[in-house]
This record gives structure tokens, C-alpha cells and sequence, in this order.
């Protein structure tokens, strides 16, 4: 099944560098729909505002972090059933395990390429 | 029964979910979902006490978690033992609920898991239940010019922050929000130089996050020597991003000379000083260890010695019940003193350390006193004799122990300067590095709060005025980039320490035309170099004509000055045209104790610092002679010096008022020696410097006063100030 590549994908990431390394991955595997937010409450207000088909968001983040804005969102109706893919450089399991029990489709840790990426991505999508 | 519902319910839950999930691979959001279940199970199972419910669901949970992470090979069969544990859950909670117990066993279900995830769950290092980082060649392809150069201007912005938050942490070593501030920066980093293949970059953010992610957990504690670590790791990381910068722009600049496999070490090997986690081994383990007592021994060893009386320690039983030789057993306590010397580090509040060197001090002039009573001294006793020399080594032995307590080495102020001559060269738009030599010499604690303001001035001044511009500086054949040299030193009972630049030198026209103009000095004079530097020095000179950002914020050189002069210190200056200028502050060692020569004049006493004086002589009459414009003077080998009157100084009456009947005693002033007309030269001694207080603070010519050692009080002469009343 292909993954349609016109979803819109919400990227959440402080550092800007990151969002643009990001975006350049997905890219490369023809995601073109794509928005931008700095950190936890920025993404909320995007998501308020608009409507986005998959999450893409770092865990350590300035003002909300990843995994609070991951609550947020599974606590929110509106938007609880949203795809969420947490990227993570966290060496910790017990992230990976918190992150799971608060609702995440999947997590992705960096460096990763654009193989990966889009397989996290076909993978979740695959699912819904 | 209703009791039971809760239960029952999530573990059926957990049941339907199973069946919806298609293949063997259990997707997140489920598993999620089940581990929520678990947790909830698990208190439930907990709260009812029903056991066998709560390990099996803490056994499933372990299992879905090491299935979660791809820590389970056999993914096949991970599944199937998930399967069988939520069919055993169902099975005991509905035994339960109709029999209040259960009898089956739940043994093989366990021991299946076990065998599972077996020691893995254990031994497997954390980081190994990640995915490996994926292989380079795709990265590669994201290696674009324009998030490099992003990552340049967001990475040195980020290490900025860095620099600025390290600082309040100093402040407030227990606010974790400080630690989280300076930890996403270098987390974030890490992250992107991790795309960019940039792998020094990123190993060393690695390591610098792994070092607070420890803070953050609270397993080290927030020192002075972590912020020194982590200000160099910074340091680094800076400069690796400007070498990239650099090599971007095609301009490489030196090669780094930064030692990251060091660097790493010493980061990774950051241990907490709290000393409470010091472990020594007792005697008795050591020597058991030593094979000199077995285990027996050593309980008997133990037993008698409690039985004893007077309790004797276990060494000394031992040796007495002939177990061991004293050789033994001295060997086995060095092991213990130097085991404990390895590895403890006490942290003591300054304060503290403050008041035992003031008592020891107190200690030092009682001794004195003690030595040079009367009765000791006309004591033909010879064992009284002998007491209290020993007396005297060991408390100048504790005294020299005690100063050195507070003594610090100098890094962390040159790394500071080092800092601030990078932020500042950068705003004045100049190229400038630092070198520092004798980092490791070491001062009084307190000192380094004290020379940290007049440091800071003159490494701006260094900056500001000393270092030509680019365009100047290759005009005048010299490399672009200028030199801010930093050095510390030891000499004699001082510490130097020298601020030099390779810049312009100091303009001697320029300074005598402005010390003229603002009618600070008569131009009619003759002045030497180093008399028209030392201008610089009066108060109202200060460059503040031009105000800059760098220098000229109102502190003037004779702040300057007085700051060095309050730690009874001096500063040099030697400067060539074009060639660069050096500023030396010598301060004495420590600031409590010197050694002094007491003179007597008519009936007082005063104390010459030992390391201003020259020479000690009884003038011939005729080296005695009275010179047109300077006054009287000394011939001294050939030099002919001021003579100072002592006693007209101070308005006492002396023994001698010819030269060749007293004593002359030659001291260095800072540019110049003079001689001081004495009566009597009485002895050298150690003494403490006691304020005079805040009355006799700015008094010229004396900076202190002491109690002798036969309990009398002596003025402690400031030379410098004794010349310049001399010269009025």
C-alpha cells in the first residue's frame, strides 16, 4: 500500500537546523505538505488552527517537550487520534517506554535517514 | 462479584485488543495501551492481594516493554508467550472472582519469559536496546552548504547561552531548571552535527549531555570543577564550529590544538567530590588482604581488643597476641592513609578555613612569645629547651599546612580571561588570541576574588588600547592575528603574574602630553620611561575621552592600582614601541603573614617587609653627602641614595641622628632604592598583619601593624608610601 504523500506533516523542533535536516529527509521521500512549529505550545496552536495529518516531533524542547505535547494531544478529542512519531536521541529505554504508555505511533532515533524515516512514517500510516 | 470488576475489565481489554492485531508484530499505540492496562493490573492485583496476578502482569509487562524496544530476537515467540499471558491473566482473575484463590501454577509461564529475554534483560547496556545509528553514505546527501552554515550561526549562539547559564548555575547549583537550560543546547547540537556528519562535533556534545544528563539525575553534584569542565567542553565545541566555519569560507586558521580524546576523558570521568561516598578499608581488611592475619585472626583480633582495658585498637592487639609484626602493620596503614589521600576530597565552608588560619596565625605569635620570654630564655633547662623548638617546627610546619589550604590554582581566572578576551576582541573587531602559561600556580582563594577586577580592566585595556588594529598590525609586519599573553609565576614569596600584549606599546609622548594637559605633572621635568608609564596610574588620567563598550567604563588604571596596592602588591609595566607592552602584578603569596625585619627608632618598633630590603649598613661618614635637588644621600656602592630620616617621619626622638653612628637600611621601592636612618636592627621575624582599621586605612607609609613576638606592637612600613612622604 502506498502511503499517500501529500499528507500534511506537523514538524516540531527548537533548533532550526534540525527542522531543516528534517524536512530535507522528507523531502527526498516526497513529502511536500509541510509545517513548522518551535516547540510544544506552538505545535498545539498549529494544530488548533489547522488541520495536519501526521506529527513529527523532538522530545527535549524548550517550553513543552515532546512527550507533554504528545499528552496533550492524546488528551485533546479533537486530535487524540493523531499519528505521532517521536525523534529522540534520548539513550534511555525508559523514554522510549514512557512515550509508548503516553500514545506515541512510533518512535525514530537520531541520526536517521530517509529510508527510515519513511518506513516509521508507512508504518504508522499503515496502521490507522 | 463486584470487587473483581476493575480487574477483570482490563484484563479483558487487554484480551479483545489481542485479536485485532493482524501478523505477529504488535503495533505502538496498542502497546501503549496494554502497558497502561499492566500498570493499572498491577496496583489492582497488588491492592487485592492476589500475587500470582501481579507477577504475571509484571512479567508481561517486562515483555512487552523488551518487545517495544526490538530487544527480543525471537519476535515469533515473544508474541505467542504475550498471548499465553493474557490467557493465564484471564485465568487467574477468573478463579478469583469465583473462588477467591487460585490454584494453578504460574512457574512455567514465568520461567518461558525468562527464557526469552533471559540475561539480556539484565546485561545488555541501555544504549544497545536503540536502533544503531544508520550508515553514513545516506546522510551524505542532506550535506548541503546552507544548513551547515545554519548550524554554524545557531550552534555558536547556542554555546553562548550555554556560557551565560553555566554562570547562574554557578549561583544556583541546585536549580535543575539551570541544568535543563545548558543541557538542550548541547542535546540539540549533538543532534544536528549527528545528521551533518560532523562526528567530533557531535561526540563531544554527546558526552558533554551525557555529564549533565548525570547532574540532572542527581548523581553529581554541581562544582566548581564541573562548571570548569563543562565551560572547556563548550570551549571546545566552539572552537571545533569555528574551524568549520572557517574551513567553509575557505580560510582555515590554525590547525585545533585541542586534545578531545582528553577532553572526553576527563568529562566522562567528572566524579561528585562529595566525600561522604569515600570508602576506606578498615585495617583489619587490609591486612587480611595482605595475607598477613587470616579472617580468624582478625575476629579474634577484634574481640580482644573490645575486651580489653583500655580498649586497645585492633593494630596494636595484634600485635601484642603476636599475630603480626608492627612492620605489618605500619605498612598496612600507609595503604589505609593513601588509599584515603586517593580518594577523599572534603569540601569545607571558607569561612572555617578562614578562621583556623587566623587562629593559627594567633598561634604563631604566641609561640614567638612564648620563645622569647625571659624565663624560657634565661631557663637553663634543656628539656624546656628542646619542647619548645620542637614546639615551634611543628606549628610553622601547621602554618605552612594551613595557608596552603586555601591556595587555588590560577586556571580558572586565566580561562575566564581567556573568555572575555575572546567576547571583547570580537566586539572591537580585532583578531586576538591568549596564551596562558602557569596555569597551574597556585593562590590564595581569597586573592582571586580580589585580582579578578583589576585583571579584568587590564586585559580590557590589553584589548582596547594594547592590540593594533588589523591593518596596523600588518603595516607594521606583524602577524594579523595579535597575542594576549597571560602568566603566572612564582617568585621568592610572591606570585607574578603578567599580562602582556604584542600590540603598539605604550605611548610615552602621547602620555606625557595628556599628563600634562590635565596638569597632573610639572613638564619641566625630566621623566625616566618608567616614571611617565607609572602616570597612567594617577588618579584622573583614565582614558575616559573615549568611551567604549571595552575600557573607559570609569575605571581608571589607579583603580587599578589601589586594588593591587590593597594586597600589598605592585605592578610593573615594560613596554617597547610597536613591539607590545607587559604589565606584571607581583603580590606576596599570602595575605595574612610576612616576613619582616623589626627595627627599633628612638622607643618603637616598625617592620620592614623582608623582601624590600636590599642591604643592611653602617655608612662610612664620608659616603654621607648632601646633593642640590635630590637631598641628602647615601653613597652605597657606588649608587648615590636618598636618605630617609625615620624619625622625622614619624616625629620621634632617635639614639642617632648621624648617618655613620645608625643603621641603613637600603629598600627597593618600585623603581628606585632609598636608605632609612634606623637605630637598631632588632631581628627577622614571621608576623601577621592586622589591620590598623578604617582610620588608619590610607595612612601613608605604614599598612599594617603586628604583635612582635615579645609581645610588643610594631607598624608594618609600606615603602612605596614612605617614599612618597619622604618626597614631599
Amino acid at each position: 500500500m502506498d502511503v499517500d504523500k501529500n499528507i500534511k506533516i506537523l514538524l516540531v523542533d527548537d533548533f532550526s537546523t534540525m527542522r531543516k535536516v528534517i524536512k530535507n529527509l522528507l523531502k527526498q521521500s516526497g513529502y511536500n505538505n509541510i509545517v513548522e512549529a518551535e516547540d510544544g505550545v506552538d505545535a498545539l496552536k498549529v494544530l488548533k488552527s489547522e488541520k495536519v495529518d501526521f506529527v513529527i516531533s523532538d522530545w527535549n524542547m524548550p517550553n513543552m517537550t515532546g512527550i507533554e505535547l504528545l499528552k496533550a494531544v492524546r488528551a485533546d478529542s479533537d486530535l487524540s487520534g493523531l499519528p505521532f512519531l517521536m525523534v529522540t536521541a534520548e539513550g534511555l529505554k525508559e523514554n522510549v517506554v514512557v512515550a509508548v504508555k503516553a500514545g506515541v505511533s512510533n518512535y525514530i532515533v537520531k541520526p536517521f535517514t530517509a529510508e527510515v524515516l519513511n518506513e516509521k512514517i508507512k508504518k504508522i500510516i499503515e496502521k490507522l | 462479584m463486584e470487587e473483581y470488576d476493575t480487574l477483570m475489565s482490563l484484563i479483558d481489554g487487554m484480551a479483545s485488543d489481542f485479536l485485532f492485531i493482524d501478523g505477529s508484530e504488535i503495533d505502538m499505540i496498542t502497546a501503549g495501551k496494554f502497558l497502561n492496562n499492566l500498570e493499572g493490573l498491577i496496583k489492582e492485583a497488588d491492592g487485592r492481594k492476589i500475587f500470582q496476578l501481579k507477577t504475571v502482569a509484571g512479567g508481561v509487562s517486562s515483555l512487552l516493554e523488551k518487545i517495544v524496544l526490538d530487544d527480543i530476537d525471537d519476535k515469533e515467540a515473544g508474541f505467542n508467550i504475550l498471548e499465553k499471558g493474557i490467557a493465564l491473566m484471564q485465568e487467574i482473575g477468573e478463579s478469583f472472582k469465583n473462588t477467591r484463590g487460585y490454584e494453578g501454577n504460574i512457574e512455567n509461564f514465568m520461567e518461558s519469559i525468562a527464557a526469552l529475554t533471559g540475561a539480556r534483560i539484565l546485561e545488555e547496556p541501555v544504549e544497545a536496546s536503540w536502533e544503531e545509528p544508520q550508515p553514513a553514505e545516506a546522510i551524505d546527501e542532506i550535506q548541503d552548504d546552507s544548513l551547515l552554515r545554519d548550524f554554524i550561526v545557531e550552534g555558536l549562539e547556542y554555546i553562548d547561552e550555554i556560557e551565560v547559564n553555566l554562570l547562574n548555575l554557578e549561583q544556583e547549583p541546585e536549580n535543575l531548571d539551570c541544568v535543563n537550560t545548558i543541557f538542550r543546547p548541547f542535546h540539540s547540537i549533538k543532534g544536528v552535527a549527528g545528521f551533518l556528519n560532523l562526528e567530533r562535533i557531535s561526540d563531544l556534545a554527546h558526552s558533554l549531555e551525557n555529564l549533565l544528563d548525570r547532574v540532572r539525575n542527581k548523581e553529581l553534584s554541581v562544582s566548581s570543577r564541573l562548571i570548569d569542565i563543562i565551560l572547556d567542553g563548550a570551549d571546545a565545541l566552539k572552537a571545533l564550529i569555528v574551524e568549520l566555519k572557517e574551513n567553509m569560507e575557505g580560510n582555515p586558521g590554525d590547525p585545533l590544538k585541542i586534545d578531545l580524546t582528553a577532553l572526553k576523558k576527563q568529562i566522562e570521568s567528572v566524579e561528585s567530590d562529595d566525600s561522604d561516598t569515600v570508602e576506606v578499608k578498615k585495617l583489619g581488611e587490609i591486612l587480611v588482604e595482605d595475607g598477613a592475619i587470616t579472617e580468624e585472626n582478625l575476629e579474634q583480633g577484634l574481640e580482644a581488643a573490645e575486651k580489653l582495658i583500655p580498649p586497645k585498637k585492633i593494630g596494636e592487639a595484634l600485635i601484642s597476641e603476636g599475630k603480626v609484626t608492627p612492620k605489618q602493620v605500619s605498612q598496612a596503614l600507609r595503604k589505609q592513609t593513601k588509599q584515603a589521600a586517593d580518594t577523599a576530597v572534603i569540601r569545607v565552608n571558607i569561612t572555617k578555613l578562614d578562621d583556623l588560619i587566623d587562629m593559627v596565625g594567633e598561634l604563631v605569635i604566641t609561640q614567638a612569645m612564648i620563645r622569647q620570654n625571659s624565663f624560657v630564655l634565661s631557663n637553663s633547662d634543656r628539656k624546656l629547651g628542646r619542647d619548645v623548638s620542637r614546639l615551634s617546627s611543628i606549628i610553622s610546619e601547621l602554618q605552612r599546612t594551613s595557608t596552603s589550604l586555601r591556595m587555588v590554582s590560577i586556571k580558572q581566572t586565566f580561562q575566564r580571561m581567556s573568555r572575555l578576551v575572546r567576547d571583547l576582541s570580537r566586539d572591537a573587531g580585532k583578531k586576538v588570541g591568549v596564551v596562558t602559561e602557569g596555569e597551574d600556580t597556585e593562590i590564595d582563594k581569597n586573592m582571586v576574588e580580589e585580582i579578578y577586577n583589576p585583571l579584568v580592566h587590564m586585559v580590557r585595556n590589553a584589548v582596547d588600547h594594547g592590540i593594533d588594529s588589523s591593518e596596523e598590525r600588518l603595516k607594521a609586519g606583524k602577524p594579523e592575528k595579535g597575542i594576549i599573553r597571560l602568566k603566572a609565576f612564582h617568585r621568592g614569596g610572591n606570585v607574578v603574574i603578567e599580562i602582556s600584549d604584542d600590540g603598539k606599546g605604550l605611548d610615552k609622548d602621547g602620555i606625557l602630553k595628556k599628563a600634562v594637559k590635565k596638569k597632573l605633572v610639572d613638564s619641566s621635568h625630566e621623566l625616566s620611561d618608567q616614571n611617565i608609564y607609572k602616570l597612567i596610574f594617577l588618579p584622573g588620567f583614565s582614558t575616559a575621552a573615549a568611551i567604549t563598550d571595552i575600557s573607559g567604563r570609569g575605571v581608571g588604571m589607579d583603580v587599578v592600582k589601589q586594588a593591587v596596592e590593597k594586597l600589598r602588591g605592585k605592578i610593573d609595566i615594560d613596554s617597547t614601541m610597536n613591539k607590545g607592552s607587559t604589565f606584571a602584578l607581583s603580590f606576596p603569596l599570602t595575605m595574612a603573614i610576612i616576613n619582616g625585619m623589626i627595627v627599633r627608632v628612638g622607643s618603637e618598633r616598625y617592620i620592614i617587609p623582608l623582601t624590600a630590603i636590599r642591604q643592611l649598613l653602617r655608612p662610612e661618614k664620608k659616603s654621607y653627602n648632601i646633593i642640590i635637588g635630590t637631598g641628602e644621600t647615601i653613597n652605597v656602592m657606588g649608587n648615590l641614595l636618598s636618605l630617609i630620616r625615620m624619625y622625622n617621619i614619624f616625629g620621634i626622638e632617635p639614639d642617632h641622628k648621624n648617618p655613620w653612628e645608625a643603621i641603613v637600611v637600603v629598600v627597593e621601592g618600585e623603581n628606585n632604592s632609598k636608605c632609612l636612618l634606623v637605630d637598631e636592627i632588632l631581628g627577622e621575624e614571621e608576623v601577621v598583619i592586622k589591620s590598623l582599621g578604617e582610620s588608619f586605612k590610607n595612612k601613608k607609609g605604614i599598612s599594617g601593624g603586628a604583635i612582635l613576638g615579645d609581645g610588643n606592637i610594631g607598624l608594618i612600613l609600606d615603602t612605596e608610601g614612605l617614599f612618597e612622604l619622604s618626597e614631599i
